[in-house]
C-alpha cells in the first residue's frame, strides 16, 4: 500500500544547499498559501501543462464529468481527512487526483472503503478509480488495470527501543506479532518468512489483519503487536504522533510501485489519465506535490502501465 | 477531557449521526414491511408460502449482515442493479431486519388467546376484521419491548454500513482518528452519541409501553385517539328504555313461557307447543373425526325455534365439539347443518366456503354463542366487548351500538362495570359479559358450551341466573351443554343425554332427569346428582 520515503521537508531543507533554502522557502510558503486558500490541490491546477488542452480535446468524453475515487482514508500525507476540517480530504494522492481531472476536465468524488474493499469498489463500478496508495502488484493487476506514479518504500514500525530488534522482512520477525491492514502486500511477505523462521527453530511471524491504519498502529501501543510495516511515511507519521512510545526501526525497499487503478473495461479512460499523469511529471507537478507533503521527490516513477490478462 | 467535548461538538461527527439515523431507519422500516410479509407468509399455512418465507429466514437470520452490505453494494451492480451507498445499506439492513421482525410479529400474533379468537370468529368476524380489531392491538402490546430491542440492535448495526461507504459515525469516527491520531477521545465522543440515540429509542419505547397501558385512564395520553381504545360515545341511556329486560333482550313471537316453577301440565303443554314449530337448528347424519378418534358418528338433532336443549353428557361425549359444528368453528367430516333451513358451510353451487364467506354467514345466520372460558376480548372494556362487534360485523352506528352494549350490561347487572376490563371483572362477571355479547346481535340460536364449568362455585349462581331468565323470557332458541342436573331441569324443555358421539336418551327435560330409561344415563345422573356442589340458581 503506501509508499515513500524519509521523512522530508525539514529533513531535506536543513541537508540542502544553502543557495537553494530561499527556494524552499518560498515554494513552501506558497503550499502553505494554497494549503490555507482551498485545503485542496488547487495550486497545481494553477500551473496546468499545456498538454492537458489537447488532451481534453482528444477525450472530450470525460470533460465536465463527475467521477469517484475509492480511497482507503486513513494514511495522512497521502490520504486522510483534513483534521482541520474533516468535511475534506487532503494529501498528495488527493492533489494528485485533482491535478489530473483538472487536466482532463472532470471533477472528483471520494469514497472511502477498507483498504481491501478498494479494487473490490472499482470493479462492482461504485467508484471510477483508485488513487489511494496502492501497490500495483502483478496479483492485483488482475483486478484493475494499473497505471504506476511513484516507487515504494516500507518502514518498520515498532514500540520504542526495539524490543524484539526487528531489522525488517527477514528472519528477526520470527517469534513476533506483526500488525497488518487486511490486503496489504505485507502480509503475504511476512507469511514467506515462515520456512526460514521453521529451519532457524522458531514460531513463524502471527500476522493481525485489522481494517486500517489506526487500528494497526493502536495494536502496537496496547502492547498486541511488536511490529507494523507500510509506508515509510505512514511510520513517520505515527513516530512522530507517538513520539515517546513508537519508533522507526528501518526502511524497507519493496519490488513494487503504486499504481492509480482503473476499470479493466475502459482503456480510454486509462490511456487518458495516464497521458495526464505523463504531462503532470513533465510539468514538474507531481515532485512540487511530493515536496508539499514531505514525501520527497525520489519516489516519483516514471508512468508505465500494470495490466494482467 | 477538552479533546472529547470538541470532538463530542464536532459539526463533522454530529452530521454523521443524520446518515446513522437514515440507514437505521431504512432498515428498519423495510425490516417492517419484509418481517410483515414473512410473517403473514408462515401464518398463512401454505405449504410454498410458508417453505419460502422459512427459507429465506435461514438466509437472511443465518448469515452476517456485513456479507449482505458487501453483497448489496458490490454485487448487485454486476446485475445492473447499482445502488447507492445508502440505498444499499438501507436495503441489506431492511433484508437481515426482516426475519427477525417477522419473529417478533409472528410471536405477538400466536401470543394471542385462541380462545378470544374463536369468539371473534364465533361473531362472525372476517379473518380481517380478527386481525385489525382483536389480533394486531393485542399483539403491537406485546411486542413492543421486542422491537425495541430490535430497533437498538438495528442502530448499532447500521455502523456496519461504514464498510460500504456510508458516511455515518463510525465511518467518520475512523477516518477522523487515523487523521488525527486522537484515538479515544474520537471513539468516546462517538460512543457517547450512539448512547444517547439508543438511549432516546429506548424512551420511546417507554413512552409506547405507557400509551398502551390499558390500565391507565383512557383520557391519558394519546392512547385514547388510538383506533381500539373507543373514546365512550356520547350516548345518554334513558333509563326508561331498558326498564323492562324483556324488551331489550327477547322480541319474539309468544310461546307459553316457561316458569320457574311452572305445573307439570304447563310444561308439557309446552312441550307440545314447541313440536309444532319450525326446525332452528337440524343436524343430520354428522360425522367429526380429529385424527383417527371419532367423535360424533351419525349424530342427528333437531331443535325447535323457542326449544331450550341441555346437553348432558361425561367429558369426551362430543358436546362441545356439537356445538362448534354448529357454529361452524370446526370443519366436519360428514353430514349436515341447517340454521333455519339453510345449510352451514357451503355456497349456493355446493363447494365448501372460504374462511370469509364462512364468517358473513355466521353473522348473518344468527347464531350466538357462549364459551366455557368466556374468551372476552382483553384488550376492550366489558361495554366495547359488546358495542365493537356490532359496529364492525353489523355495521351498527357507534352511538346506536354503545346504547346497546349499555341496555344489555344493565340488563345482565353490569351497567356499573361497563367500562371495566375483563381482567378486573370476577369470573361470573365475565361470563355474564360474555352472555350479553353474544346476544347484542340478536341471535336466533344461542349456543352455551358449558358456561359455568370455570367458574369458582360461588359464582355459578349468578350466571345461571342469567340463562335461565333468558329462558325465562322465551323465545330464543339455545343449547347449552352443562353438568348442572337442577339447572337443566329448571330451565330446559328438553335433555339430550350424549355418550361416545351420539345421542343415548332425549326427552322432556324433567322426565329424563327423575326418571331415566338409558343404563348410562343413570349411571351419569347417579354420580352427578351424588355431587354436593351441585349448586342452584335460586
Amino acid at each position: 500500500m503506501h509508499t515513500n520515503l524519509v521523512d522530508h521537508g525539514h529533513g531535506l531543507r536543513h541537508a540542502g544547499a544553502a543557495s537553494r533554502r530561499w527556494h524552499e522557502l518560498l515554494l513552501g510558503a506558497i503550499c502553505l498559501l494554497a494549503l490555507l486558500i482551498s485545503g485542496h490541490a488547487k495550486a497545481a491546477a494553477a500551473a496546468m501543462p499545456a498538454e492537458c488542452k489537447a488532451l481534453q480535446a482528444k477525450y472530450p468524453q470525460f470533460k465536465g464529468k463527475s467521477f469517484v475515487n475509492a480511497i482507503n482514508p486513513h494514511t495522512p500525507g497521502y490520504e486522510a481527512l483534513d483534521p482541520n476540517d474533516p468535511s475534506k480530504y487532503v494529501g498528495f494522492d488527493i492533489d494528485l487526483g485533482e491535478t489530473i481531472g483538472d487536466c482532463l476536465g472532470f471533477t472528483m468524488t471520494y469514497r472511502p472503503v477498507t483498504f481491501a474493499a478498494l479494487l473490490t469498489t472499482l470493479q462492482s463500478g461504485q467508484a471510477d478509480i483508485v488513487i489511494s496508495d496502492i501497490y500495483a502488484t502483478e496479483e492485483r493487476a488482475k483486478a484493475a488495470d494499473f497505471i504506476t506514479y511513484s516507487k515504494v518504500f516500507d518502514g518498520v514500525l515498532v514500540a520504542k527501543g526495539n524490543p524484539k530488534k526487528i531489522t525488517g522482512i527477514n528472519p528477526t520477525m520470527c517469534d513476533t506479532t506483526a500488525a497488518e491492514n487486511t490486503g496489504y502486500v505485507e502480509v503475504p511477505l511476512i507469511q514467506n518468512l515462515a520456512p526460514a523462521c521453521k529451519s532457524a527453530s522458531k514460531q513463524e511471524a502471527a500476522v493481525q489483519l485489522y481494517d486500517n491504519n489506526a487500528n494497526c498502529i493502536q495494536a502496537i501501543l496496547s502492547g498486541r503487536a511488536d511490529t507494523y510495516v507500510n509506508d515509510v511515511n505512514t511510520v513517520d507519521q505515527a513516530v512522530k504522533a507517538y513520539p515517546d512510545q513508537l519508533e522507526k526501526a528501518t526502511a524497507v525497499t519493496l519490488p513494487y510501485s503504486v499504481g492509480i487503478g482503473v476499470p479493466k473495461d475502459k482503456p480510454e479512460f486509462r490511456a487518458a489519465v495516464m497521458a495526464a499523469l505523463v504531462a503532470i511529471q513533465k510539468a514538474g507537478i507531481q515532485t512540487d506535490l511530493l515536496k508539499k507533503w514531505s514525501l520527497g521527490a525520489e519516489n516519483l516513477e516514471t508512468p508505465k502501465l500494470i495490466v494482467s490478462n | 477531557m477538552n479533546l472529547f467535548l470538541h470532538y463530542l461538538a464536532m459539526p463533522y461527527l454530529l452530521k454523521g449521526i443524520g446518515f446513522t439515523i437514515a440507514v437505521t431507519l431504512l432498515g428498519l422500516a423495510g425490516g417492517l414491511v419484509v418481517g410483515l410479509v414473512l410473517a403473514s407468509m408462515q401464518l398463512s399455512r401454505v405449504g410454498p408460502l410458508a417453505l419460502f418465507a422459512r427459507g429465506y429466514t435461514v438466509i437472511f437470520r443465518g448469515t452476517p449482515l456485513i456479507l449482505q452490505l458487501v453483497f448489496a453494494y458490490d454485487a448487485l451492480p454486476h446485475i445492473g442493479l447499482k445502488l447507492s451507498a445508502i440505498s444499499a445499506a438501507g436495503l441489506a439492513l431492511a433484508a437481515n431486519e426482516g426475519p427477525f421482525i417477522a419473529e417478533i410479529l409472528r410471536a405477538g400474533v400466536l401470543g394471542v388467546d385462541r380462545g378470544q379468537l374463536l369468539a371473534g370468529q364465533a361473531l362472525g368476524m372476517t379473518p380481517t376484521v380478527l386481525m385489525r380489531r382483536i389480533i394486531a392491538p393485542q399483539a403491537i402490546r406485546m411486542i413492543v419491548p421486542a422491537l425495541g430491542n430490535e430497533s437498538v440492535s438495528a442502530l448499532k448495526n447500521s455502523s456496519l454500513a461504514s464498510v460500504i461507504a456510508v458516511d455515518e459515525l463510525t465511518l467518520r469516527s475512523t477516518q477522523l482518528a487515523s487523521s488525527t491520531f486522537d484515538f479515544f477521545s474520537i471513539f468516546f465522543a462517538s460512543g457517547l452519541m450512539y448512547l444517547l440515540l439508543t438511549g432516546a429509542i429506548a424512551a420511546i419505547q417507554l413512552i409506547a409501553e405507557a400509551a398502551l397501558d390499558l390500565d391507565r385512564p383512557a383520557s391519558e395520553r394519546f392512547a385514547r385517539l388510538l383506533p381500539w381504545r373507543r373514546a365512550s360515545v356520547a350516548v345518554s341511556t334513558p333509563r326508561a328504555s331498558v326498564a323492562s329486560p324483556s324488551d331489550a333482550l327477547f322480541e319474539r313471537e309468544p310461546l307459553p313461557a316457561l316458569r320457574k316453577h311452572d305445573k307439570p301440565q304447563d310444561r308439557s303443554r309446552r312441550y307440545a307447543e314447541l313440536a309444532k314449530q319450525r326446525a332452528a337448528v337440524q343436524v343430520t347424519g354428522l360425522c367429526k373425526r380429529y385424527g383417527g378418534q371419532t367423535v360424533l358418528e351419525g349424530f342427528d338433532l333437531t331443535v325447535r325455534a323457542g326449544e331450550v336443549v341441555a346437553l348432558l353428557g361425561p367429558s369426551g361425549s362430543g358436546k362441545s365439539t356439537l356445538l362448534r359444528c354448529i357454529n361452524h368453528l370446526e370443519q366436519w367430516n360428514g353430514g349436515e347443518i341447517r340454521i333455519d333451513g339453510q345449510r352451514l358451510g357451503f355456497r349456493v353451487d355446493g363447494r365448501p366456503m372460504t374462511q370469509h364467506e364462512i364468517a358473513n354467514e355466521r353473522a348473518s345466520a344468527g347464531v350466538g354463542m357462549v364459551f366455557q372460558h368466556f374468551n372476552l376480548f382483553s384488550h376492550l372494556t366489558a361495554c366495547e366487548n359488546i358495542a365493537g362487534p356490532l359496529r364492525w360485523v353489523h355495521g351498527m352506528a357507534p352511538a346506536d351500538a354503545e346504547r346497546r352494549a349499555r341496555e344489555l350490561l344493565e340488563s345482565v347487572g353490569l351497567s356499573h362495570r361497563a367500562d371495566a376490563l375483563p381482567r378486573h371483572l370476577s369470573g361470573g362477571q365475565q361470563q355474564r359479559v360474555a352472555i350479553a355479547r353474544a346476544l347484542a346481535p340478536r341471535p336466533r340460536v344461542l349456543l352455551l358450551d358449558e358456561p359455568t364449568s370455570a367458574l369458582d362455585p360461588e359464582l355459578v349462581g349468578e350466571v345461571l341466573e342469567v340463562i335461565q331468565r333468558l329462558a325465562i323470557e322465551g323465545g330464543l332458541t339455545m343449547l347449552i351443554s352443562t353438568h348442572q342436573l337442577r339447572f337443566a331441569d329448571e330451565v330446559a324443555d328438553r335433555v339430550v343425554f350424549m355418550s361416545g358421539g351420539a345421542v343415548v336418551e332425549e326427552g322432556p327435560a324433567h322426565e329424563i332427569l327423575t326418571h331415566p330409561r338409558h343404563p348410562l344415563t343413570m349411571r351419569f345422573l347417579s354420580v352427578m346428582g351424588a355431587d354436593s356442589r351441585l349448586p342452584v340458581a335460586s
